[in-house]
């Protein structure tokens, strides 16, 4: 008896905890992300508000960053340039047939989508080391194709562009009820939020247990009936379409975008946010995205060089690589522990 | 249309690339760590020799100094910083070579700026040789000469000596040549060295030929790791030979039409990207990853 029922109590334990754990981690994302754009929105306006909506769409770059590399183990040098390519499809859908912003959204997300499908294609024949060699190269040809062909601007023809003296660019239009600066910058802290619960919803479900056991040992997932190439392709798929949505709401933002804004770099950079932010929770691409825009606009505004940032985010990765937990792990662990003790004291 | 121009243009280009892909290998092999910080450390030993002949210097005293500052630096990170990193997996090696990367990047930025239209001007310059009727710098002739004697000097330094056996055997096994009494330390200490050398003397010749930029030289390191892939990471004589082709790819997408010429930068990384696609990583050292 005492044999039967001992697994039933752990089960039931086990069943229940994730639970609780779930609506807490719901609770917090709501809160975390709530509270900290409310008090931006409350007291942040023109450059602030525009450095933090430019940070909530690096924020969403990072989620997919740290997604690839916590859950699967891979090394993704490219998340910005993908952010691009969500924006170049963005614009290119508005100018042909001008739809809502959220269909405009949508394209992006999905355009992106398949992109990182076909830049994650050579994850299912490698991994390590040659898969960040392989992005980081993506980034490279990005950075030298968007440059020369640059984003639509309203123009005619696939490329959309118009003449040298650029008077006749048309801007994407914001959504109505987000016309204004301040309400762009809540529906963009809206949809990240958004965002995190899809990843969130993926990382707790079938496919973030599918990505582990992947990430553990593939033939041992292969054994245990996981689909490894439908899942590698989901998880770039997914990660593509995040950054897709960031790179619509960048062009939301400033209504049209420019090549030289999607350097390689920045998707180094990305990934030294994922590291320093942490990449095993939602709360590390939080503060990692928001730590990659944050400190070079704090430069500009101080008047320091902003190559001082680089300089910054280089000696931070070296550290950081000695902290797997990052930023946003270690203050989980934080109140976690907290949580704990709360509980133990009401138990007592 | 006469391809020749392009090829003979190609030629300066593709024995940079060619030392920086051999520089690279030979650091892959011995210690596993790929140095994105590669080019960053070509770019500080430009920028020194440079600065110092603006300051009416002899330009050898200033080649000299920028070489043994980069030589420095990387014998610096791989003695001291890289062996804390030592029992990690080799992406996270290399992430870390690219923080250095990035830093170093800053530095030059904010030292002497960016986008600042600057070229390392060499003595050279000045000579020409006729090569199948196209006139080429002697830099360039230089540059293909001073590679092939380096990857030679290299490949002798492996065969002959101690320290490229202790080499030899880190590539094949690094856990068993420590094992067997390899000191392992020493010997990676030795090839971040090598590798210091050979980015310097790459960061001086491509911004004699290229520009001298923070960003352009700290980037020369993507083409470089193409090149390299084409090599597996592991072959010399590949990494040797992908460098040329690398140079060769950009060269002749110049003569084609200027919308493709625009995009000639990203012609080795394309090239790479077909190459593991089609050929894949193989049995080269990072096959193992």
């Amino acid at each position: 008896m005492t044999e039967v029922s001992q697994p039933d109590t752990v089960t039931l334990v086990a069943q229940a905890e994730p639970e609780i754990a779930g609506r807490l981690r719901a609770i917090a994302i709501v809160v975390v992300v709530g509270v900290v754009s409310g008090i931006i929105a409350l007291t942040c306006g023109g450059y602030w508000l525009s450095n933090f909506t430019q940070s909530y769409c690096m924020v969403l770059a990072v989620l997919g960053c740290a997604l690839l590399y916590g859950q699967l183990g891979l090394v993704s040098l490219s998340q910005w340039a993908l952010v691009g390519v969500g924006g170049w499809v963005s614009l290119r859908v508005y100018h042909y047939v001008h739809p809502p912003f959220f269909v405009t959204m949508l394209a992006g997300g999905i355009g992106a989508s398949v992109v990182g499908m076909i830049w994650g294609l050579p994850a299912l024949r490698m991994r390590g080391l040659y898969l960040a060699l392989v992005t980081l190269m993506l980034a490279g040809a990005f950075q030298t194709l968007v440059t020369v062909i640059s984003f639509p601007v309203g123009g005619p023809g696939f490329l959309g562009q118009v003449g040298a003296s650029g008077n006749d660019r048309i801007n994407m239009a914001r959504p109505n009820f987000a016309s204004s600066d301040t309400s762009y910058f809540l529906f963009v802290a809206f949809i990240t939020m958004l965002c995190i619960f899809l990843v969130e919803a993926h990382r707790r479900s079938k496919p973030g247990r599918a990505w582990a056991l992947i990430r553990k040992n593939e033939q041992m997932a292969v054994a245990a009936g996981v689909r490894i190439v439908f899942y590698k392709a989901w998880a770039f798929a997914l990660t593509g379409f995040v950054a897709g949505v960031s790179g619509a709401l960048l062009a939301g933002l400033f209504g049209q975008l420019d090549g030289s804004a999607f350097p390689a770099t920045t998707s180094i950079v990305i990934f030294i946010g994922t590291l320093l932010g942490g990449y095993e929770v939602w709360l590390g691409s939080f503060l990692g995205g928001l730590l990659t825009r944050f400190v070079p606009a704090l430069l500009i505004d101080l008047n320091v060089n902003t190559n001082v940032g680089f300089m910054l985010f280089g000696a931070a990765l070296l550290f950081a690589l000695r902290d797997p937990l990052g930023l946003g792990g270690q203050l989980t662990l934080l109140a976690e522990r907290l949580y704990e003790k709360i509980q133990a004291q009401r138990k007592s | 249309m006469n391809l020749l121009p392009f090829v003979a243009s190609g030629v300066g280009l593709g024995a940079i690339y060619a030392l920086a892909s051999v520089g690279l290998v030979i650091l892959y092999r011995a210690s596993g760590t790929l140095n994105f910080a590669f080019g960053a450390f070509g770019g500080i030993s430009a920028f020194l020799a440079w600065q110092l002949k603006q300051s009416d210097v002899p330009e050898p005293i200033g080649w000299i100094v920028g070489i043994a500052v980069s030589t420095g630096i990387a014998y610096g990170y791989g003695r001291y910083f890289a062996p804390h990193l030592a029992h990690r997996d080799r992406v996270v090696r290399a992430i870390a070579t690219l923080g250095l990367a990035l830093f170093l990047f800053g530095g030059m930025a904010l030292y002497w700026g960016v986008g600042v239209a600057r070229r390392l001007a060499l003595p050279t310059d000045l000579n020409f040789v006729v090569l199948f009727g196209v006139r080429l710098s002697l830099t360039r002739v230089i540059a293909l000469g001073l590679s092939l004697a380096m990857v030679c000097s290299i490949g002798l330094l492996l065969s002959k000596t101690r320290v490229g056996l202790g080499m030899r055997a880190l590539a094949s096994d690094r856990n068993i040549s420590a094992a067997i009494g390899v000191r392992v330390v020493r010997i990676e200490s030795v090839a971040w060295l090598i590798n210091g050398v050979f980015a310097g003397i790459a960061g001086i010749l491509l911004a004699n030929i290229n520009r001298l930029d923070a960003g352009t030289l700290t980037f020369l390191v993507i083409p470089a790791i193409a090149a390299a892939i084409m090599a597996r990471l592991s072959s010399l004589s590949g990494a040797f030979i992908g460098g040329i082709v690398s140079g060769q790819i950009e060269a002749l997408l110049i003569a084609s039409s200027p919308e493709i010429a625009n995009l000639r930068s990203a012609g080795p990384y394309i090239a790479a990207l077909i190459f593991l696609m089609i050929v894949g990583v193989g049995h080269g050292v990072g096959a193992r990853e």
